[in-house]
Parts: structure tokens; C-alpha cells; sequence
């Protein structure tokens, strides 16, 4: 509450002038003022623009004398006139155009010889391929590069080693071959290098004992089995990988710190981790793996978070997670045969565990009064369990003693997953008292309006899921949900009507209301589909994307499959693409005379615009944005598109090349020339 | 008002605004100047001045130390800024730790 009272002078300046497009009009002539702006406040202007959708190209030119950071991520709209504006920035250090499809490989053109940039983040730029890093070269000041899952082949990775600046590269998801990687020998001075999903082999991982200052590498996904000792190496990831050995050798060991094994296969199952120094490892993921004995954890007194999920960790190994302590704070043990027999063995020996899932496991009710002797625990997830709430009693059935109120003496407990369990309503009572908890959850037809009484006296509560619950619109009426409650998860309700929702909707604005008849305001759907799903490192979603870059021809059919021609046809003809169909031939001529235009891809810049346009098929852009993705257009589309493209290229003034704001005055530019 | 209470902070163009001490404490760098051991000049008079700053926006600054002390009262009202004043008034504010 103290910060919401101080309300500090310059942000709500910031507030005030990114109110509106009138209120950005009014400041933006103010030239001298804006180049005395400290970099600190222009980066923070020009975020709080972006944030308000305020921000177009034009508008970066007053920004070019002080902006030193600037992120974009995930905004469609970034494409080569953004690129060219962006290119002036002479002080700019740090740029991140993550996830903006539109950004291609002649885009980078602007950024060549730029003397300050350091950090550069291409991430799912798609279009981007090895000319782009041929413009990326020029710029030795770089220090850290991230080009995952772009267009970049492996001779446009052995380009990179003219950047002997670089300490941080991300290739993860390109095809890196053991030769492209004995190419970048010479950069000495690289600390993290992420090759998941590259083409390395044994051969190649021999090569990464030149790198002498490691201390972070990333081979998830690919064929390497022996991993050298690399003598300053603190993270490791080799999930899903085939382990023979790692870092075998007795010179100086690596200082590791964290360890992730998720889905790996371990030939020798017995000298997995004879090799390492575990005594400083804080973090451990040895979820999926194939992995059967488990004695090494006792040695890991230093571990604060373990992954077990999936593993074959069971009741009688249980013992040896015990051994491990004090350190512990994040355990994971969901999706394995423990039951309630293993948490009676852990209960006194985590004293500090804070995070706790037991998701899909044989854990009832009698676990509960366990995991309530965890003093710790904030996170504790029981969903997908056997869990009813109370205890089974044979021959006292009138009296239930109810399970949950165990965790009454938990008074850290801030979130609680009880979705797919068999909990009543009655259960719920004892949740009424609890004075920390802010996330609840439950999935469950068994729950009717009784429960929301309950879950009306849980007095920090800020986020309820009740879905699939057998609520009705009397129960809604009566609930009074806690002042602090932010959201509410209602979806699969069936029985709630929608003037109902509407009704509780309106008595209640500041809570966000989720049900099937409830419409989310499109600026929010765009929003929230903004973090890119793909920086999400799940296992899953890495093995798509895996699947994805080795079989690409395949893929490319997937995608089509799953729209129709009518989709496809039925956006074709939408009406931005009629207006240009005048003028197209003789466009095409004049952006021949430019030059190519490298892999651009219009159909999917096309797909872009009208996603701006029409935020509903988010979605179905996202999947047009795979670069083997190809649907036929009118060539309208095309034209706009590479005339986009093509601001900043060579030959176009920087300056001049991006007075105008709208692709159509591009057009009649070109065609004048 | 007595003089002891009060803070004269003078534009850039020579204008001066006397304001309660109270308020002007909403500023750390005014906080600063007025508290801090020694002899500075400011501490002896109760007077600063802003080379940098200009009426109007020194003005502004002290509508906004007068709304912000009503404010963490709990008078919660909206302070408009003009957004012509936004940019002047955003470097004065980061200078003045407000």
C-alpha cells in the first residue's frame, strides 16, 4: 500500500504523456528538450509508449540521441522501416526484437557498423538467415547474440567468429555442426553457449574444451553421449540427450551448480555422476529420466531444487531424498509412485521446503497431516490425487475429521492446487481460516454453492479457479468474494447463465471473471498471447520445435492441413490486398531494380497486419509464421510487403526511407523513382 | 507562517515560490540540501535556487509537492499534467528525486 501512496512526479509525467496519440503529438516537436533527456527516462518513455500501443516508426526518431535499451519483443508490427530507425541509434547498447517475425535478414542491414550495441536478441526471427548475420559482423562491439530457431544455417554460424567480442551465444535450435562449431574456437571469451537441437556429436563436444571460460552450455537434444571436462562449467543441460559420461577426467572439476537431465537416457547408469562435483550443486532436474538408483542424492547437501517428476524415485527411495536437508526448497515429485508411506519419511527431515508438488501421485488424505509438519511450505500442488479432504473412518462415519485443517498450521501457505481431487464441500471449511493463502484451485463436479460460503472468509485470496463445478446462479449471487480477490476462474460451470456472470461482472469490476461466456476484450487476448509460448522451455514444447526444424517439409504440411482452403481463401480476399491490385505490376519492376529481396515471405506479412487488424485469429498467424508455411496470395500482398522490406536497404537514404508512415505512399515513392 | 517553517525556491528565470518546508521534503534532493550538517547556503536561508528549472515548471513542481502531501493523507485526487509540461517537467522531477 505505501508505494500505491507515493506516487512519484516523473512517472506520472511518463503516464501523462503517453495518455494518448494527442497527448505524444504535443511533446514530440519538443527537440532540445528531448535530447537532454537522461537515457534512464527516454528507455522508460519509450517502453511505457510500447506498452500503450502508442509507439510507430516515425515516432523512434526522437528517441535516437538517448534511448539505450530498447525491447520489442513479440511486436508484430517490427519489420524493416522499424530496423532502419532503430539503426540510428547511436547510443544504443542493448536491442531485443525477440519473437518479431517480420524482422528479416535485409532489416539487419540498418544495424550494421552501429559502434555501441552489445546485446542483440533475434530469438524466432524467422526470416532472419546467414545474410543477415553477414550484416550482424560488422558490429564488434556485440557481446551477446541470441539467434535461436531463426533462418541461420551452419556456415552462417562459422560467420560469427569474426565477433571476438562475444560472451553469451545463443544457437539453440539451429543445425550447428561439429565444423561450425571448431570455427568459432577463436571466440576465447564465451561464458554461456546454448546448441540445443544442433547437429554436434562427440567430435564437436571435444571442441568445447577450447572455450576455456564456460561456465554455462546447453546441449539438450542433440547426439552427444561423452561430454569433456570443461573446468569452469557451472550449468549444464543434457536433456533428453543418450549419457554415456560427463566431464570425465580428473583434472580440476567443474564447480557445477545446476543440472538438467530431463529425458535423458544413461547407458551406465552407475558412473552417471562419478565425474561430477555435486557438492555445490544447488539445482537438479532429473525428471523423465531413465535413471533407477538414486544413492548419489544424499552426497547433494547443497541442493535447493529437485525434479523428480516422472522418475522412478518411489516409497523406498524416498530415504535418500531425506538424506538431503536443510537446503531444500522446491521438490517435485509429481507423476511418480510415492504415496503417502514417502511423505511420513520426508515430513521432519525438509524443514525449509517451500514448493511441494505431489500432482498424480498415490498420495490420501493421511499425506496431508504430513506435509503440515513442513513449517516452510508456501506452493503446494495435490492435484490429480486421491485426496477427499477427510479422514476414512471405519465405524464413525457421523463424525468427519476433516484433512485440510492440518494445514492450518502452515501459515506460510500461500498457494493450494486442488484440482481433479475428490474434495466436498464440507472439506472446504477449514480453508475459511487461513491467513496467507492467495491461490486456490479446484476442478471438480463434486463442488456446489456451499463451497463458495467457505471460500468467502479466505481473507487474502486473490486468485479462485472452481472450475467445472456444479455452481449455480444463486451461489454466484451470494458469494461474497474477499476484497482482495483479483480473479475468478469459472470456466466449465456449466449451470451459470451468462446475465448471471454479467450481473456479478458488473457488481464486481475489479475482479476478472473467466467462463465460456464471458468475452475477454480483444486488447487483452493480444496481450496476454504476447510472451512468445516458445520461451517457455518445456520438455514438449522443445521437442516440437525440434521435430519441427529437423522434418521440415513434413511439417509444412501439417500446417496447412489444419486450415482450410475456405480459411485461407476467406482472408485472401479481405479488403487490404484489393486496394493495391492496381498498381501491382509495375511495382514488381521497380523492386527487381532494388535488388532481391532475401526470404521474405509476404503471405505470412500479409497474415501479420491483419492480425493487428483482427486480434481473433492470433492464433492461426502463429502457426502461418513457420517459415515453410506457404499459401498462396494475390500478389497485392506481395507487393506491400517487399516494399516494407526494402526500407533501409541499400542504395534508400536511411533518413529518407522512413518519412513515410503507411506502405502505400511507400509504394507511389518507388514507383516515382 | 512563520519564516522558519517556509522555503523560498527561486526559477530559473528569478521567480520565487515561498512553500511550506513540509512540502518541499517531498523532494529528497530538497530534503537533502535543507537537512544535511554544514553551512550550506541553503540550509542558512531556506532558500534554493534552480538554475535549470523555469517557472513554469517550477510552479507545477510545487502544485505537485502540495497534491502529494494531500495525497499520502488519503485525498485521492488526479494530478493533471499538461502534456506539454511532460518532458521538462519529467527531468526536473528525476533531478529533484520526487
Amino acid at each position: 500500500m505505501e508505494t500505491e501512496k507515493q506516487k512519484e512526479l516523473v512517472s506520472l509525467c511518463i503516464e501523462a504523456a503517453c495518455e494518448s496519440r494527442e497527448s505524444v503529438e504535443k511533446w514530440r516537436r519538443q527537440r532540445r528538450s528531448l535530447e537532454k533527456l537522461p537515457s534512464h527516462l527516454a528507455d522508460s518513455l519509450l517502453r511505457h509508449l510500447r506498452r500503450r500501443r502508442l509507439l510507430f516508426p516515425s515516432l523512434l526518431e526522437v528517441f535516437k540521441h538517448n534511448v539505450e535499451t530498447i525491447d520489442l519483443r513479440g511486436e508484430n508490427s517490427v519489420d524493416g522501416e522499424w530496423m532502419a530507425y532503430l539503426g540510428a541509434f547511436h547510443n544504443l547498447r542493448s536491442l531485443n526484437v525477440a519473437d518479431c517475425h517480420r524482422v528479416t535478414s535485409s532489416a539487419l542491414w540498418a544495424l550494421t557498423g552501429m559502434t555501441c550495441l552489445k546485446d542483440l536478441d533475434l530469438s524466432r526471427c524467422t526470416k532472419v538467415t546467414d545474410t543477415g548475420i553477414s550484416h550482424l559482423i560488422s558490429i564488434s562491439t556485440l557481446e551477446k547474440l541470441f539467434i535461436p530457431e531463426t533462418g541461420v544455417t551452419a556456415s552462417g554460424v562459422s560467420l560469427l567468429s569474426s565477433l571476438k567480442n562475444l560472451s553469451v551465444l545463443d544457437l539453440g535450435g539451429l543445425p550447428v555442426t561439429d565444423m561450425a562449431l571448431s570455427s568459432l574456437q577463436v571466440l576465447t571469451k564465451l561464458q554461456y553457449l546454448d546448441l540445443w537441437g544442433s547437429k554436434l556429436t562427440n567430435k564437436g563436444a571435444a571442441v568445447l574444451q577450447m572455450f576455456q571460460e564456460l561456465s554455462f552450455l546447453n546441449l539438450a537434444w542433440t547426439d552427444v553421449t561423452k561430454l569433456p571436462n570443461l573446468p569452469s562449467l557451472e550449468c549444464l543441460n543434457l536433456s533428453n540427450c543418450t549419457i554415456d559420461s560427463i566431464l570425465e577426467g580428473n583434472e580440476d572439476k567443474a564447480p557445477l551448480t545446476k543440472i538438467s537431465l530431463a529425458g535423458a537416457t544413461f547407458i551406465n547408469e552407475t558412473e552417471a555422476f562419478l565425474y561430477l562435483e555435486t557438492s555445490f550443486l544447488s539445482f537438479l532436474d532429473i525428471s523423465n529420466s531413465s535413471l533407477n538408483r538414486f544413492q548419489f542424492l544424499p552426497q547433494m547437501k547443497a541442493l535447493e531444487h529437485l525434479d523428480l517428476s516422472s522418475s522412478m524415485i518411489g516409497d523406498d527411495t524416498a530415504e535418500l531424498i531425506a538424506c538431503i536437508g536443510g537446503n531444500l526448497r522446491n521438490l517435485n515429485l509429481s507423476k511418480t509412485r510415492v504415496s503417502s508411506a514417502a511423505l511420513e519419511i520426508l515430513a521432519r527431515h525438509l524443514p525449509n521446503l517451500e514448493t511441494l508438488s505431489l500432482s498424480e501421485t498415490l498420495i490420501d488424505d493421511v499425506a496431508i497431516s504430513y506435509i503440515s509438519m513442513m513449517p516452510s511450505l508456501k506452493v503446494i500442488d495435490l492435484s490429480n490425487t486421491d485426496i477427499k479432504g477427510f479422514f476414512q473412518q471405519v465405524g464413525a462415519e457421523t463424525d468427519l475429521i476433516l484433512s485440510l485443517t492440518a494445514l492450518q498450521s502452515l501459515n506460510r501457505l500461500e498457494k493450494l492446487n486442488l484440482e481433479h481431487t475428490q474434495v466436498k464441500d464440507v472439506a472446504l471449511c477449514p480453508l475459511s481460516s487461513f491467513q496467507e493463502l492467495r491461490h486456490l484451485s479446484f476442478r471438480s463436479s463434486s463442488l456446489t454453492d456451499a463451497s463458495m460460503y467457505y471460500l468467502s472468509s479466505v481473507s487474502k485470496l486473490t486468485s479462485l479457479g472452481i472450475r467445472d463445478t456444479v455452481l449455480t446462479n444463486s451461489g454466484l449471487v451470494f458469494f461474497k468474494p474477499p476484497s482482495t480477490l483479483k480473479s475468478l476462474d469459472l470456466r466449465g460451470c456449466w449451470l451459470l447463465t451468462e446475465d448471471a456472470l454479467l450481473v456479478f461482472c458488473k457488481s464486481n469490476p475489479e475482479i476478472k471473471v473467466r467462463h465460456e461466456f464471458v468475452s475477454i476484450s480483444p486488447a487483452d487476448q493480444i496481450g496476454s498471447n504476447r510472451p512468445s509460448p516458445s520461451r517457455i522451455s518445456s520438455k514438449a514444447s522443445q521437442a516440437n520445435q525440434k521435430q519441427e526444424r529437423m522434418a521440415l517439409p513434413e511439417s509444412f504440411v501439417d500446417q496447412r492441413l489444419k486450415y482450410s482452403i475456405e480459411n485461407l481463401l476467406g482472408l485472401q480476399f479481405s479488403s487490404l490486398s484489393v486496394e493495391m491490385a492496381h498498381d501491382r505490376g509495375e511495382t514488381i519492376h521497380s523492386m527487381e531494380k532494388l535488388g532481391e529481396v532475401e526470404n521474405v515471405r509476404p503471405e505470412e506479412d500479409a497474415f501479420v497486419r491483419r492480425k493487428v487488424e483482427e486480434p481473433l485469429e492470433v492464433c492461426l498467424f502463429r502457426s502461418m509464421s513457420e517459415p515453410s508455411c506457404v499459401v498462396n496470395l494475390d500478389d497485392g500482398g506481395e507487393v506491400e510487403i517487399n516494399v516494407m522490406a526494402s526500407c533501409g536497404r541499400p542504395g534508400m537514404d536511411r533518413a529518407e526511407s522512413c518519412v513515410f508512415d503507411r506502405e502505400r505512399e511507400a509504394t507511389d515513392l518507388l514507383l516515382h523513382e | 507562517m512563520k519564516k522558519e517553517d517556509t522555503v523560498k525556491l527561486i526559477s530559473a528565470e528569478g521567480f520565487e515560490f515561498v512553500i511550506d518546508k513540509e512540502a518541499a521534503m517531498v523532494s529528497q534532493t530538497i530534503r537533502n540540501m535543507l537537512t544535511s550538517p554544514g553551512s550550506f547556503a541553503e540550509t542558512e536561508h531556506g532558500e534554493v535556487t534552480f538554475p535549470e528549472i523555469s517557472t513554469t515548471i517550477l510552479e507545477k513542481i510545487c502544485q505537485y509537492f502540495y497534491w502529494s502531501l494531500q495525497y499520502s493523507r488519503g485525498k485521492e485526487t488526479d494530478f493533471h499534467i499538461e502534456p506539454e509540461l511532460t518532458l521538462e517537467l519529467m527531468m526536473a522531477a528525476n533531478y529533484l528525486h520526487t
